[in-house]
């Protein structure tokens, strides 16, 4: 009977509800009223210590990030919007907290309803302690990554909606929200337009050419080293993997000086057996030839050494069946290699595109993106990340650089998260 | 969703309620620093602790200015901390440490910084004082920006021409001699070559333009017309051809690039180079006796050519809680004694009066040569627009040195530069 009333009891009357309501109203309430004492001590502590410390430093963040200062000299908007940043982090941080503990509350006083017999104090904590250790393990990891990569993120989309740029920065001036002004900009502002195109046509063949090759040349070295009829396996692969084994930085700037056309070992020492003089650095076209042979250069050991440890693990009685039911070398590459290879590495293979959309050591150092072009304000080689540079470094606007970047940044995450996709669908399919 | 939605909600709630409080608005503090940068003559206020500096990380240049600092503390008992921190990082560090109060009171660096620096706001005026007509006129002129003086010049510097004297008996006094070394002594196919420069590098390339009546942006009394440029009309033009020869006759390779250019002329292949006195050092190891310098050669109109030159200066950081005494040990620092020990220690031309006359230096077999070049010389724009001129008019030089014709290749690039200078903000 009792049951029955306690369950058409409704509203504010209901345990629960009240429970609940008093935790909004004060954290760590709802757990006294439940008599959870101790439990509702240490919510009333922690709740008042959270606003204790960080009230002022939150209200004066979030007021900066919302007006970004009011006086000049005195305000000093970089600071404000870093503060007003780390201010969300911690609020949201203290909303989690806020909302656990009313859910909490809540759970305390239904259980209380059904009549569950209240947990001893021993009890409770090391219930706790089971469900929140996990939680307790990723807490450093997860603030780190709060504060080295979610912060500086937010700070650069942040960037892209100011006007911070040479001609308006602080300490003097103070910076103001301007909305999507700086990409629309980048739409009709003539010097970006114009370039604009010839530079992401560059980029995306340089992404696709370069990579398949080094992934091509590395598949193919693999198959070859692989293959039972060659000695000295050991040694082969150790001298394959030396391109990878030398600080990239170091062998481009060395390439940089082979591929000078006038003073460069290439065209003086071994061109000229030939009689040809290619001019590799005032060229554009050949330029961007030097540039993929090298960036192929560089990066198929990785893809070798990947794939040579996935070929070892391909099942040798594959094979045997194959040769009984009369496959030719061919199709055993076609059937059984190469779905066993690229199965495995996909996602590896798909970062390797990633990274050379991106890779702007190889372009700066090889020759600046040059050689310069008449008309444009790029070089015949700048990618976007390079071209981007250049912009920044040079007309200093900041805020056009966090809106360029955040379109890259956009392109890179729609490709990876489809094709992560794909892959994992090929997953489900593949059945070996 | 709808728990999410309740969050989200919760939180602009929570937002709004902050947005609305806000800190107290602050009254603006009364700041230190003088904006007129006008020094008390009566009396100076009460000496600091200490002042802070911070100096180029170059271990010369440190021991220079230590041995000076020194001096200083012994004669007003302040003690002048020295922080070595690279030149060209100084402004974005100070653009942190000093809002934040921990930032130095004196900077040190090159002129052509100085608009930067001022329209962030990072630098105070200084008042030079009696001590104005002590440096040299160039040095003022690079050191002036929007009617006011920003620093106190410590080293100048511009480039000049080097030769080998066991190719060249004298140097050329003229483009025309010049012209004739490097048609007598060039000779590719041995690597022999009668006159290298940086030819595509408009900061080496700006004499042979200027001379002829070529300017980057008109320029009255430190004020800068950055929508008037001169680097397209026929001075500019004429220069250009003179360049473009240099590469149609096979003087100059059209791949040279400084490594290769130094490496040749410390082999002692090359008669003539033009480059600045950083080089020294390196040269006369390679050389020794038969390293010599020159100032450039005269233009076919007789003009000396105008290099470029930069003018490095001590600055008062807008954040300096004690700018008279911060002046006080600028004009220590850079006073005719302590200048010539920074140039016996550190290697680096003062831009004084009395010390470019001083016979230690006016009769150096290498640094005089430097020392007159800089008398000809012209500041480099400080105006922050010059940054936008660099990398277009280069690339001109380039296509000049591939043999494209010079007047359209100049008037793009005057174009490319003045719409980027719109892009930058410049002109709102």
């Amino acid at each position: 009977m009792r049951d029955k009333q306690s369950k058409q009891r409704n509203g504010l009357r209901q345990p629960r509800n009240f429970a609940t309501l008093l935790s909004i109203i004060v954290p760590g309430l709802g757990q006294l009223y439940n008599r959870r004492i101790f439990k509702g001590i240490l919510f009333l502590i922690i709740t008042t210590s959270f606003l204790v410390t960080s009230w002022h430093y939150i209200d004066i963040g979030i007021w900066g990030l919302f007006t970004l200062g009011t006086i000049p000299r005195e305000h000093h908007s970089i600071q404000l919007l870093i503060q007003g940043l780390i201010s969300l982090i911690v609020l949201a941080f203290g909303v989690a907290i806020y909302i656990s503990t009313i859910k909490d509350a809540r759970r305390d006083a239904i259980a209380r309803e059904e009549g569950k017999p209240k947990p001893s104090l021993l009890s409770g904590i090391t219930s706790f302690y089971d469900r929140g250790f996990p939680y307790f393990m990723i807490l450093p990891g997860l603030m780190m990554l709060l504060f080295v990569v979610v912060l500086p993120l937010l700070f650069m989309v942040s960037l892209a909606f100011t006007n911070y740029n040479q001609y308006n920065a602080p300490p003097r001036k103070l910076l103001d929200w301007v909305g999507i002004d700086n990409f629309a900009a980048l739409f009709d502002v003539g010097i970006w337009q114009d370039t604009f195109l010839n530079v992401f046509t560059w980029t995306i063949v340089w992404t696709i050419v370069a990579t398949t090759l080094q992934i091509v040349l590395g598949l193919f070295l693999a198959l070859l080293v692989n293959d039972k009829r060659i000695k000295f396996k050991r040694t082969l692969r150790t001298v394959l993997i030396l391109p990878w084994a030398v600080p990239a930085f170091v062998s481009i700037l060395i390439f940089s000086a082979l591929f000078n056309p006038t003073f460069g070992a290439i065209n003086r020492d071994i061109l000229s057996q030939f009689n040809i003089m290619i001019p590799w650095l005032s060229d554009p076209f050949w330029a961007k030839t030097a540039l993929i042979m090298i960036q192929t250069w560089l990066g198929f050991p990785f893809v070798f050494a990947l794939f040579t440890g996935v070929l070892q693990s391909v099942p040798a009685d594959m094979y045997e069946a194959a040769d009984v039911d009369g496959g030719t070398r061919f199709q055993k590459l076609r059937f059984i290699t190469l779905p066993h290879v690229l199965f495995a590495t996909a996602p590896l293979l798909i970062m390797q595109y990633a990274g050379n959309f991106n890779n702007f050591n190889i372009i700066y150092l090889f020759n600046e993106g040059g050689p310069a072009v008449r008309g444009q304000n790029a070089g015949g080689t700048d990618i976007l990340i390079s071209w981007v540079y250049k912009l920044t470094f040079e007309t200093n606007n900041y805020n056009m650089a966090a809106a360029i970047t955040i379109i890259m940044g956009l392109i890179i995450s729609i490709f990876a998260f489809f094709q992560f996709r794909k892959t994992a669908a090929f997953k489900e399919e593949g059945r070996y | 969703m709808k728990k999410w939605l309740g969050t989200i909600f919760g939180m602009m709630l929570l937002i709004g309620l902050l947005v609305a409080c806000g800190p107290e608005e602050t009254k603006p503090t009364d700041s230190s620093s003088n904006e007129d940068g006008e020094k008390a003559t009566e009396e100076m206020p009460e000496k600091p602790e200490k002042l802070t500096v911070w100096v180029n990380a170059e271990e010369k240049q440190e021991e220079a200015v230590k041995q000076i600092t020194d001096k200083y503390t012994e004669e007003t008992g302040i003690d002048v901390e020295m922080v070595p921190i690279n030149m060209l990082d100084q402004v974005e560090k100070l653009n942190v440490e000093g809002p934040a109060g921990n930032g130095p009171d004196i900077i040190f660096q090159p002129h052509d910084r100085i608009g930067d620096l001022v329209l962030r706001g990072l630098v105070a005026p200084v008042n030079l004082g009696e001590t104005e007509s002590e440096y040299t006129d160039t040095a003022l002129q690079a050191v002036k920006y929007d009617g006011d003086y920003w620093g106190y010049p410590a080293v100048i510097e511009t480039y000049a021409m080097y030769y080998n004297k066991s190719l060249v008996d004298e140097a050329p006094a003229t483009m025309e001699d010049l012209m004739a070394i490097a048609k007598r002594d060039t000779k590719p196919e041995e690597d022999k070559f009668g006159f290298l420069m940086e030819a595509a590098n408009f900061y080496f390339v700006y004499p042979f333009f200027s001379g002829n009546g070529a300017y980057v942006f008109a320029n009255e009394d430190g004020n800068y017309d950055i929508s008037d440029m001169g680097l397209a009309n026929e001075g500019a033009i004429e220069g250009g051809k003179l360049v473009k020869s240099w590469f149609d006759n096979g003087y100059i390779p059209q791949d040279l690039t400084p490594d290769i250019m130094n490496g040749l002329f410390k082999e002692g292949k090359v008669s003539t180079v033009i480059n600045g006195p950083w080089m020294v050092r390196e040269y006369s190891d390679a050389l020794g006796d038969d390293l010599a310098t020159a100032p450039l050669p005269k233009l076919s109109n007789g003009e000396v050519p105008k290099s470029f030159v930069g003018v490095k200066s001590y600055m008062l950081s807008y954040y300096s809680e004690n700018p008279e005494w911060s002046q006080d040990l600028m004009t220590f620092i850079t006073n005719e004694k302590n200048a010539m020990t920074y140039y016996e220690v550190a290697g680096e031309l003062p831009p004084r009066k009395d010390s470019l006359e001083n016979p230690v230096i006016a009769e150096d077999p290498i640094y005089s040569a430097f020392a007159e070049q800089t008398t000809y010389g012209e500041p480099m724009p400080s105006v922050p627009a010059m940054q936008q001129v660099w990398d277009p008019i280069n690339n001109a030089l380039s296509f000049i040195s591939k043999g494209e014709p010079v007047e359209p290749v100049l008037k793009e690039a005057v174009k490319i530069i003045q719409n980027q200078i719109e892009a930058s903000g410049a002109t709102e």
